[in-house]
């Protein structure tokens, strides 16, 4: 028998409206017609390129993330890695390092707490939730014991360039970080088999093992390059701050894994897309931007981060209660 | 017979104390006198209460990250009411507090249960949710130990055979805890859910129930927490018990529940909390700087759980005989 | 008119899910003190059936009546009231608890004042092992008990529930004979007991062997029903399949070459020692003996699972170390494990990636996936194993059982594995399926692979194998020719004698 099989179910028009990543990009639609109604200032170009710098260092951990999570991981310490990673950042440009090595031992900083965090999950197999609970608390302590009450605030001139400059004065450098980033991990996920595989870890880490892929290799190459992201966000996050305390980047995890979350990624891994998340990053960076116009207090965003997420995920169910009760 | 005594984790954590104490009492005498450690006790109660109440979570496979910021909030919210109400009686206050904890467990358990929303995010987003909330009721600001009632806070400060009254509520609860889990039909159902959810379905054990349940009593021993946390400090703000959580579950883990659900005891949990109450005391005491207690927690959580997962290694069942 | 009483009656039940209607105006009348087989494929209706017994399914149509009175069993705890108790065939067990609680999980004796009556609880355990005459004591933890010795803390627990009605399922899977012989003789107890068996084995002669009466279900409906003793088994098998099997190992002849791999004094501590044996060109070597007795985890460690303590490998006369799955995939050496859900399949990817999945560093340039080519090995596969799928996005967990199973054998597949080892190919499945599983196997020797079977039925070992190792309890007992030995030899080595 020869029947060739079609790639895909019948192009049904109807199909797309189920996709997670259509109804976002429906709520940004939406969000964009709902925010400029409200306020003026909101549609103005300088206004929301000059927003992305509130979420642009997060945005480039979020990418990092979602692999993680699509690896059925979760990384709770990315926030305390910035904080370690900024005072590395601060103390090498105190002691006169050149630019170049300030750089690098930021990004090895940040490379060596993911390390950490990969080593002792794969080598003790204890639940990444737990360990990482763990290193949050211990890598933020180790910048709190190293910094004290005191704090940085001079950095080479690069990284306040990258921090809070724009490329030919319009695009910020983080923000194109970020977009740039984004088309290399969408390119990875979904284009490569190191993108094949982390779904098959993530869905089923056991028949992942014994289809011969290296799970514990991956899980941790997966957490040190979290690493490795969140050390590179601080050093744009320094360098738009230029001052670093240790309680740096405060509550940035549950942010980012919102972020990821949000945008259709499955907690439990195996499932999500890259479009997804990047969405769902734009839609949360305007949400924040116009709640600030409307003056609402940063807690107040947070508060509702908090309800956005817990919603998003608890949706389904309601839907799928009320569709059983029709039945 | 000895070798499985000293083997034992209680047996361990209890050595594990007495050695610190000597050797802190070495180089400190003044931490060893009866005043000293009466006050350690003080300290220890309400991370006991919590770590107590958040074993029965942890028991079923879960984790209440949001404790602090429920504790936070309700102790807030009491203050707040204290206020403008001093005259009210003593007992309103605490038993107001449990219930706004109770309500805030409750949201918890039912989305978890109801809502199929993972513990992860559902925890960490009332986490942030329940700690914004302080901010929104009380405008940013404290409430100072002149404005509360005499009454309201000298309370705990009782003394009883020595000890604080607060120290005995974490006694009580430990009782009630204890009895719970160990001689109910609920608290023997709690540790087959955690050991084998999909059996305890077959058993007829309603998982969503004691979803619901654990998440209640986490919230509601967090509610009375506010009230203890309030009253021994002296002030409501929303900076109260930032980060405690992770401290509450450091002390389950060192206390050997484990994260895998199903196992643990109640006396290893007391204990647990005891020792790492004991360490945060002891810190300042060998004239360590309290910025070094945050990385020194988070070292132990993974000490701990490291320990625990080598011991808890289900030995490979042996298929040959002893005698090949 | 019976003159024996019925204990339970099932008239015209039926249950459906989406798209199967799993139970179709069945009657099932079991009878006081009797021990009634049900007997059927696997699909047939049977664990539908028990799930609806033990309360956690209700029948959509259909009465149930115990002792006869008609009863709603809505609940597990309801069917536990009502006296009937269920024996799964991978123990409902709680590890970390003691043996005492597992026997009275769910079922504590509560004092006057609520709590629990731990000193109640302890005796009356006591006095129930006591009974079954076996040495585990209540304080043991489950965690450290064999499979045996768990099945008969389920049976404990059935009896402390004071269960008149007690469902067996596959109750000898993993005994030995000794075992089941004392199994065997705590059912008769249970009859003297006034209790009344359901006893579910695909092992026939058991069947014959221990029951009074039998229902053979078939396709979600009842086929017969009668006393064994009106029947025979010959009888038994073509009720349960519908049809007459005269040719169930389709084996062609091939011809046996040289040996391409050997092991070679294979240890690992407490799990398996002195493992030598060798498998030839084009055979099938099969690997029998009682669940439990190791050859799951002798094969897991040559695929580079688990790492053995000392021991050597040799795949076409050439030392080769295997420390990971992928060694061995290198070699050509697959593993098909039988838990085949759990460890084969990636339900969340599409059918296509499923099948690629091994393939995934061949079908691609510079790890960019080829989409050409990875269409092109599905397709081949697809088209070989007959893999019904409507559109390659498919996910693979919307596929039916047997398709998911395809697809896993698929991406093994197109690895062109040479060696590859089969654990329980054909567990769980019915009789018409097995003949295929079987016709398949003899496909690929055919086809020049050579194949490693660990099986638990003799007759598929008897009938697909050309040489057999019989381990028991960790160690190769004896390496036999099939053609030169007898079901009876093998038994009694696999038993440990």
């Amino acid at each position: 028998m020869n029947n060739k099989i079609l790639l895909n179910p019948p192009k049904n028009i109807l199909n797309i409206f189920y996709k997670k990543e259509f109804i976002l990009f429906l709520v940004l639609i939406l969000l964009i017609i709902f925010n400029s109604q409200i306020s003026p200032y909101f549609l103005d170009l300088y206004n929301l390129i000059d927003s992305t710098f509130l979420f642009s260092e997060k945005a480039i951990i979020a990418l990092s993330m979602t692999f993680v999570i699509i690896a059925r991981q979760i990384d709770l310490s990315v926030a305390s890695i910035i904080a370690v990673s900024s005072c590395v950042l601060g103390y090498t440009t105190s002691i006169g390092l050149p630019t170049f090595y300030v750089i690098s031992l930021t990004l090895f900083s940040g490379g060596v707490c993911g390390a950490f965090n990969g080593f002792i999950i794969t080598r003790y197999a204890i639940p990444s939730i737990i360990v990482t609970i763990g290193t949050m608390s211990l890598f933020r302590g180790l910048a709190y014991s190293f910094l004290e009450d005191q704090y940085y605030n001079k950095f080479p001139d690069i990284v306040v360039k990258l921090g809070s400059d724009y490329l030919f004065g319009y695009i910020p450098y983080s923000f194109l970080t970020f977009i740039i980033l984004t088309l290399c991990f969408a390119f990875v996920l979904h284009k490569t088999i190191i993108g094949k595989r982390i779904f098959a870890i993530g869905n089923n880490p056991d028949a992942a093992k014994y289809t011969g892929i290296d799970v514990d290799k991956y899980t941790f190459v997966l957490f040190t390059m979290n690493g490795i992201f969140s050390a590179l966000a601080s050093i744009f996050l320094s360098g738009r701050l230029s001052s670093v305390r240790p309680n740096i980047a405060f509550g940035w995890e549950l942010q980012i894994i919102t972020m990821v979350v949000f945008g259709g990624v499955y907690i439990y891994g195996g499932s999500g897309s890259i479009l997804g998340v990047f969405i769902s990053i734009i839609i949360l960076g305007m949400l924040s931007f116009g709640l600030g116009l409307l003056n609402v207090p940063g807690v107040g965003i947070i508060i509702f981060t908090g309800l956005l997420l817990i919603i998003s995920i608890g949706l389904p169910s309601v839907i799928k209660y009320f569709r059983n009760q029709n039945e | 017979m000895i070798l499985k005594f000293i083997k034992n984790r209680d047996f361990i954590l209890f050595t594990i104390i007495f050695i610190i104490l000597v050797a802190v009492g070495i180089s400190n005498p003044n931490f060893v006198t009866l005043k000293s450690l009466s006050d350690v006790l003080t300290d220890t109660s309400i991370l006991i209460i919590l770590a107590l109440s958040q074993m029965i979570v942890i028991l079923i496979r879960a984790i209440d990250l949001s404790v602090a910021s429920n504790l936070a909030l309700s102790g807030m919210l009491i203050s707040l009411l204290s206020q403008i109400y001093p005259d009210l009686p003593l007992i309103f206050f605490i038993l107001l507090s449990c219930g706004i904890g109770t309500l805030l467990g409750l949201f918890n358990g039912l989305v978890i249960a109801v809502l199929k929303v993972p513990f992860i995010v559902t925890t960490l987003g009332t986490l942030s949710i329940y700690r914004g909330l302080i901010y929104f009721v009380s405008d940013g600001k404290q409430v100072y130990s002149h404005e509360f009632s005499d009454s309201f806070l000298s309370f705990i400060h009782v003394r009883f055979l020595s000890l604080t009254s607060l120290f005995w509520f974490a006694v009580c609860v430990f009782i009630i805890i204890y009895i719970l889990l160990n001689y109910t039909k609920f608290g023997r159902n709690i540790y087959a859910l955690g050991g084998n959810p999909e059996a305890a379905k077959y058993i007829g054990i309603n998982e969503n129930r004691y979803i619901i349940a654990a998440y209640v009593l986490s919230g509601f021993f967090a509610g009375l927490c506010g009230y203890l946390w309030v009253a021994r400090y002296s002030v409501a703000s929303t900076q109260i018990a930032i980060g405690f959580e992770l401290t509450v579950i450091s002390a389950c883990v060192v206390g050997g529940i484990s994260v895998m659900g199903g196992l643990g005891t109640v006396t290893g949990c007391l204990l647990g909390a005891l020792l790492i109450g004991l360490i945060r005391n002891a810190l300042p005491a060998i004239d360590i700087s309290q910025f070094w207690q945050l990385a020194i927690s988070g070292a132990i959580i993974l000490i701990a759980i490291i320990i625990n997962t080598k011991t808890e290694q289900r030995k490979e069942k042996s298929i040959m005989l002893e005698k090949d | 008119m019976f003159l024996i009483p019925m204990k339970l009656e099932l008239t015209n039940i039926s249950k459906s899910f989406p798209g199967i209607k799993a139970l179709n105006n069945v009657n099932f009348y079991l009878k006081q003190n009797s021990v009634h087989g049900l007997i059927g494929e696997n699909g047939a209706g049977k664990s539908t059936l028990v799930k609806i017994l033990c309360g956690v399914y209700q029948p959509e149509e259909g009465k149930i009546k115990i002792n006869q009175k008609e009863v709603n069993l809505d609940n597990p705890k309801v069917s536990l009231r009502f006296g009937i108790s269920a024996i799964h065939q991978e123990p409902v067990m709680f590890d970390e608890l003691t043996v005492m609680e597992n026997i009275f999980i769910g079922n504590h004796i509560i004092k006057k004042n609520n709590f629990i009556d731990w000193n109640q609880m302890t005796k009356k355990s006591d006095e129930v092992l006591a009974a079954l005459e076996t040495n585990i004591k209540s304080s043991d933890k489950v965690k450290s008990l064999s499979i045996a010795q768990r099945h008969i803390v389920q049976i404990s627990r059935s009896l402390a529930q004071d269960a008149d009605i007690v469902i067996m399922d596959e109750p000898t899977a993993a005994l030995s004979q000794k075992e089941i012989q004392e199994l065997y003789k705590i059912i008769t107890n249970l009859q003297k007991q006034n209790k009344s068996i359901i006893f579910i084995s695909h092992k026939l002669d058991e069947i014959l062997e221990i029951c009074d009466e039998f229902t053979v279900l078939r396709d979600g409906g009842v086929v017969s029903a009668d006393l064994i003793s009106n029947t025979s088994k010959n009888e038994l098998i073509s009720n349960m399949v519908g049809r007459q099997i005269n040719q169930i190992f389709p084996k062609k002849k091939v011809e046996i070459g040289n040996e391409i791999f050997v092991a070679e004094n294979l240890f690992k501590k407490t799990q398996f020692k002195d493992i030598s044996f060798n498998l030839k060109h084009k055979e099938i070597l099969g690997f029998y003996g009682l669940i439990g007795s190791g050859r799951t985890e002798i094969m897991k460690t040559i695929f580079g699972i688990n790492k053995f303590d000392s021991g050597k490998l040799f795949f076409n006369d050439q030392h080769v170390h295997i420390k990971k799955p992928l060694d061995a995939i290198n070699l050509g050496i697959v593993y098909l494990s039988e838990e085949r859900q759990n460890l084969g399949l990636t339900g969340t990817m599409s059918v296509k990636d499923n099948l690629n999945l091994a393939m995934l560093e061949k079908n691609s340039n510079y790890m960019i996936v080829d989409e050409l080519k990875n269409l092109t090995t599905a397709q081949k596969y697809k088209d070989k194993l007959n893999i019904k799928v409507s559109y390659w996005s498919q996910l693979a967990q919307n596929l039916s059982g047997g398709n998911q199973q395809k697809t896993v054998i698929g991406k093994w597949l197109a690895t062109k594995p040479k060696i590859i080892i089969l654990d329980e190919p054909t567990k769980g499945i019915d009789v018409g399926s097995k003949s295929a599983v079987h016709e398949f196997m003899g496909e690929l020797v055919n086809e020049g692979m050579s194949i490693i079977m660990i099986s638990a039925e003799l007759p598929e070992i008897m009938g697909m194998c050309d040489r057999v190792a019989v381990v028991y309890k960790g160690l190769i007992r004896k390496i036999l020719d099939v053609s030169e030995t007898s079901s009876e030899e093998i038994l009694s080595y696999a038993s440990g004698e």
